[in-house]
This record gives structure tokens, sequence and C-alpha cells, in this order.
């Protein structure tokens, strides 16, 4: 009956994976637990930061080969406002947010109307732009030398130390992200996006106007990024601009391709499974061999392309889905 | 009743290939009107045309009595283009000076430089912007207009002020003083040109296919283009994208107006698939519909937006005798509905049923139109089907 259940709602399926979550940092795992907790907050931040880059290539159909430069300047914003003013977290998150969606905005505007692989090197020239401004401008961000000594967040007066409070801090965030992606996904809004990435011909004489939302697609994107890098900051405590190299983005896309473009479920699946695929990597495979990770990396994606072109969770069957259950909600 | 859609002397070129040659065509209120023609005769091409999917070369459409492509003269095209030549050229001269003369000790300097060819860029893309008429083009020139105005102002009453030309010696003043008088005028005129409403008038923008839809012009495709990955009442839900009006703000909180037109929107999205008969398959993904499927919910999609115009494309192209039927009671069920349609048809028999008035197209020029008896009889018509040689055996 219970097995039923989870069956058919997915739902039930994340709710109990929410609570697994949850209990993670009080199950015995002896003098390991901080090291798993620390690589679970990685996947969490990294699950983030796919849910946010999902938004352009999966919902809407442009690639992006920029996105950690809005996660670079998330972390900057956040770095700089917390060593400068001293502000909470509560403020700077929302304020890197609107960074990062003013940025997308200012790229996205014009260069939008460039098709497909035009922009995917205009979103690329952008990240490399971000990383070379961080380190050259010396007077802002240090360049080189990095910003160390970032406040760690408080709550209620209580600064965040130890590692569960720190996974705690990013899971509520998750569920922050998540409730808006799903919001948006399922709104008129998401519903455009949908028609730019299906048939942009179709879409515009459904009276979809392309640029505004693909500027919206890109400018909200982009804030969900930049609000991931704002928590790094804070969490990681020392920003450098060798953090937000091109290397990041093209993973943050990697997690998206193996979890199947434009469905939520498989974004996050897929960051669940490969962030911490390369720290038991890094445990099993020999000393000498430990850059070979990505070897496996590639391996993985090679296989998947074999067996699954589509992803773990294609697009496809999610929206069918999607429909079956709005069907069930209906028929009840 | 009265005129919905007019169209005047429509004109497109590809290059040196014209699609479309001087077309006028006229459709009144609750009329089903025929195009056919052979192949490449330009009938989809003028559908594009209406929809804004291209952007035609000459003459004028308009919908509802209001132009959607307003008539521009060539003499007018013309002079907005030496207009942004002119523009484009002074820019040239105005990018060095002001370097020059402003802040010489930088005119060297490679991100100046840069800087300056960044700034020319923009402004000769503003030059091919303004020749499509685009709208952003014409915010920018603004801009551009009224930095050159204040420069030109700055250099006439700084005349004696500024010093040589860098590594010339020759007095700057040669240069700005005649630069000032010419681009200051200049300016004025074209600032007084650029009101927004006027331009509208005078030049006309070109409305996007967005747009149109707002308007209330709905179409299908030759080729079925529907969002196959998306389920049949999503396809539908698109549809209705033009009636909502919830913006990102109202989706993140949910706010009561974004979940009541949310219900509402579903309502009328199962109301649209009921009248073409598809609420049996609300639930399946799009791409799953057998291909007669397909067609009527390209037509319910395009319903959805609430259209006074809807084009069919070929809607029958493909279907068997017993759904073509099935389509023609459908159109006829539409257009009780007081939606002008406008049809696109190879199958004479759908057309003949159907339209109250053919029109005729034969590489671009339209050969005769008229009703559907007058068009079975006319020989340009047999002529432009079956060939000039079976026609003159057949008479």
């Amino acid at each position: 009956m219970r097995w039923q259940l989870y069956k058919k709602d997915p739902r039930f399926v994340f709710l109990s994976l929410i609570f697994l979550a949850v209990l993670l940092p009080w199950l015995p795992l002896g003098a390991s637990t901080n090291y798993v907790l620390r690589i679970m907050t990685t996947a969490v931040l990294y699950m983030i930061l796919a849910l946010g880059l999902n938004i352009v290539p999966g919902f809407t159909g442009l690639l992006d080969l920029g996105y950690v430069g809005f996660y670079g300047i998330g972390a900057y914003t956040s770095g700089l406002l917390s060593i400068h003013y001293d502000l909470s977290l509560w403020v700077i998150l929302p304020l890197a947010a609107l960074n990062g969606a003013l940025w997308g905005t200012i790229l996205g505007a014009p260069t939008l109307r460039l098709t497909g692989d035009y922009f995917a090197i205009v979103t690329f020239g952008f990240s490399e732009l971000v990383v070379l401004v961080l380190r050259n401008e010396l007077w802002l961000t240090r360049g080189p030398m990095g910003l160390p000594g970032i406040s760690p967040p408080s709550i209620f007066g209580h600064p965040l130390a130890s590692d569960w409070e720190f996974f705690y801090l990013i899971l509520l965030l998750l569920m922050i992200v998540l409730l808006v992606v799903t919001r948006l996904q399922n709104s008129r809004l998401g519903r455009a996006w949908f028609a730019i990435r299906e048939d942009e011909i179709a879409a515009q004489c459904c009276g979809v106007n392309l640029i505004r939302y693909k500027v919206t697609a890109f400018a909200i994107s982009a804030s969900i990024g930049a609000m991931g890098g704002a928590f790094y900051a804070k969490w990681f405590k020392f920003i450098h601009p060798d953090m937000f190299k091109f290397w990041e983005s093209i993973l943050i896309l990697c997690l998206i391709v193996f979890g199947g473009m434009g469905s939520i479920a498989g974004t996050m699946l897929g960051a669940l499974i490969l962030i911490p695929l390369s720290e038991v990597l890094r445990a099993v495979l020999p000393q000498g061999l430990f850059n070979a990770r990505y070897l496996i990396y590639g391996l993985v994606l090679v296989l998947m392309m074999r067996w699954r072109p589509e992803g773990l969770v294609p697009f496809k069957r999610a929206q069918a889905k999607k429909a079956k259950l709005a069907q069930e909600r209906l028929e009840i | 009743m009265n005129t919905i859609l007019k169209i005047i002397k429509l004109s497109k070129s590809f290059g040196g290939l014209s699609a479309l040659r001087e077309i006028t065509l006229e459709a009144k209120q609750g009329q089903i009107v025929g195009i056919i023609g052979p192949n490449g005769a330009g009938k989809t091409t003028l559908f594009n045309c209406l929809t804004s999917l291209y952007y035609s070369t000459g003459g004028q459409i308009e919908f509802q009595e209001r132009p959607i492509v307003p008539e521009v003269a060539e003499t007018k095209r013309r002079l907005i283009k030496s207009c942004a030549m002119l523009f484009f050229v002074l820019g040239l001269i105005w990018v060095p000076l002001f370097w020059s003369s402003i802040v010489p000790h930088t005119f060297f300097k490679v991100e100046v430089v840069l800087l300056g060819i960044f700034i020319l860029s923009i402004r000769f893309f503003l030059v091919r912007g303004l020749m499509r008429f685009q709208i952003w083009a014409w915010g920018l020139i603004f801009v551009f207009l009224i930095s050159d105005l204040w420069f030109s102002i700055w250099w006439l009453t700084h005349l004696l002020s500024l010093g040589p030309m860098i590594g010339t010696g020759i007095p700057l003043y040669y240069f700005t003083v005649p630069w000032g008088i010419i681009a200051g005028p200049f300016s004025i005129y074209l600032i007084s040109q650029l009101v927004l409403r006027k331009v509208r008038q005078l030049y006309g923008f070109r409305l996007g296919p967005d747009a149109i839809c707002r308007l209330g012009v709905a179409r299908t495709f030759q080729n079925i283009r529907l969002f196959f990955n998306l389920s049949v009442l999503d396809n539908v839900k698109i549809g209705f994208h033009v009636q909502m009006r919830s913006g990102v703000l109202g989706i993140l909180l949910k706010t009561r107006s974004q979940r009541d037109e949310e219900g509402l929107t579903e309502k009328e999205a199962f109301k649209c698939l009921r009248f073409v008969g598809l609420d049996g398959r609300a639930f399946d993904l799009a791409g799953a519909l057998a291909y007669g499927e397909q067609r009527r919910l390209e037509i319910a999609r395009a319903l959805a937006s609430n259209p006074q115009l809807l084009l069919l494309d070929e809607p029958a192209a493909g279907m068997n005798a017993q759904e073509s039927s099935e389509l023609i009671r459908l159109i006829l069920k539409i257009r009780e509905k007081g939606i002008t349609v406008l049809i696109i048809e190879h199958d004479m028999k759908v057309m003949m049923n159907l339209a109250d008035n053919i029109y005729v197209l034969d590489y671009g020029v339209l050969i005769a139109d008229g009703t559907a008896d007058e068009i079975r009889t006319n020989p340009r018509v047999i002529e432009a089907y079956l060939g000039g040689g079976t026609a003159h055996a057949a008479t």
C-alpha cells in the first residue's frame, strides 16, 4: 500500500529523501560524520546551482556556458558585503541574487538575439571576463590574493560554525530554490519557456515575446547562481578568482545533462550522484591516479550517452509524469 | 459586414526573387476566405507576412482598420537611410575629436581606442537597426543624438580654449566648429523627428509576431509545429498566454489572482479541447497524438488566444476523407463563433465546400478571385494548375 504511494507520486519519494537528509547529521557515522556532511553540503550546493542553470538550457533551450560567472559575482558580492559592511546573511542573499539578476539582464538583453552556438560563445566569454575582472581589479577584489576572512553567517546572533549547521542552512536554501523553480515551471512563465524550447516560431505565434522571456529566464537563472555563490563565500570563508573558472560551468552543465535537461528531479539527481562520486573516487583511486577521476567522469557521461541519451529523467518523461499527476488530482 | 482584413499591394522579395507581387486581398467579418495556388505560389509566404514572421518589402496590411504593416514610401526609406549614414559618418569624426579635446592625455591608450571603436560600432549597428525599423534603434539613436547636440554646443561655446590637435599642432577648432555647426542642427532635426508616436505614423514600426497574436490573429502551420514534448493541455494553455497577466512576482508569491487565473485558464483550456473533440486526451503528450488529432490540437491552440482572424495553413493535408469532412464541420463551427477564417488548401473538395471567396495565387501574383464556381471555370486558373499546353488542348 505504502509502496504504491511511492510509485504513484514522486513527492513522497522526495519527502522521504528530505527526511533522510535532515536525519543525516545524527546518523552514527563516527569520525567521518563531518567529512560526509561537508561532501553533502557541496552536493546540495551543486544541486542549487544545477537547478538555477537548468532554467536556461533545460527550460528555455539555450546553451549557457557562462553560468559560473554569476556564481562568482554572487560569491564576491557576498564576500565584499560581509567584509566591508558586515551585513547579515539574510540581507546578503537577496542582494547577491539581485546583483546576479542585474548582470544576467545586462548580459542577456543584447546577446539573447543571437541563436544557438553564438549565444553559447558569448556566455563563455562572459564567464572568462568575470574571472579576469576578479583577478585584475585589485582595489575591489584584491585580485589573486583572494578575499580571506569572510565572517560566518549568524542566525539570531549565533554564528554558524559546525558542519551540520551549514548543512541545514543549505538544505533550507535548496527548499527555497526548489519552491521557486517548481512554481515557475507550472506557471505562465514556465510554459512560455517550454514553448521557446520546443519551437521558437510557434511560440512567437502564440504571443510569447522571445527576447523578454529569454531575458527573464537568464536573469532568474543568474540570480539563483549568485545566491549559491553567496552561500559558498559565507561557508568557505575565503574566495579566490580561480574558484570560478570555466571548468565549473562545464561541471554544472554535466550535472544537468547527466540528470536530464529540463526536469527538476533529474537535475537534482544528477548533482546528488556526480558530486559525491568525485569524493568516492578520491578515496578509491590510488594516490597517483587521483587526477584520473575526471577521466571516470567522462566515462560515466559517455556511457550515459549510450544508454540514456536524454539523461536519467528525460524531459519528455517528466512532462508525461506531470500530466498524469495532474489527471489523477483532477479525478480524485 | 465590415472588412476585418485588408491587404493592399503587399510585396515580398527575397533578394532578387519576388515571392509576392502586389497582392491585394480582403476578408469580411465572419467569412471563410480560401487561398489556393500551385506549389511555390507564395501562399505560405503571404501568411508569414501577415503574422510578421517575414517583414514584407512593400505594401500595407490593415487589420480591423488598424495598419499592422504600415505603408512606407520608398522615398522615405531612402531618406532614413541617408540620415542614418550621415549619422554614422558624423560619429567617425565625433569619437576621435571627443577624445582629443576632452581628455587629450588618454588619446593613445589601448582601452580608449577600443572604447572608441566600440562606440563607433554601436553607431554603425544603429544604422542597420534604423533601416529595419526596429524600436531599440530609435531609442538608442535618441541618446546619441542628444549627446551629439550637447557636444556641438559645448564645442561652439569653448571655441578658443581648445588646444591644438594632438601630434599635428593644427588648432582643434578648425575641425570642431564646422562639425558643431553641422551636427547641432542635424541632431535637432532628427530629435524633432523622433517623437515616438510621430515616428510610428511616419515610418511605421513593424509589430512582431507576438504583438500580432495579441491583436487577434492566430495561425496554424503547414508542417505541424506543436510543442511535442508537452502535454496536450499545456499546449493549449500556452495558447492562452496572451490572455493571462501574471508576472514573475505573482508567480513566486502565488498570489490569489495568479491562482484564480491559473484555474480559469485550465477550465477554458478544457473548453477549447472539447470544442475540437480532444478533451479525452488532455493529459497525453502532444507527440503521442495521431496526425489528424495533432492538426486539431493546433487549431485548438490557435483558438485559445481568442483570435478575430484565424489563418489555417493546409489543415486538411494528409487527411483521409472522413477526417477532412470532420475538419470541414469544425471550421464551420469556428465560423459560427464569428471568427473570420483564412485558409490555404490543396484539397479542392474542402475548398469548394467551405470558402465564400477564393483567391488564386501563381508565382506570387494574384491571378483570380471570386466564388468557388467562378474560380472553377476561370481559364487562367486552369492554366496555372494544369499547365499552358493542357489548357489549350482542353479548349
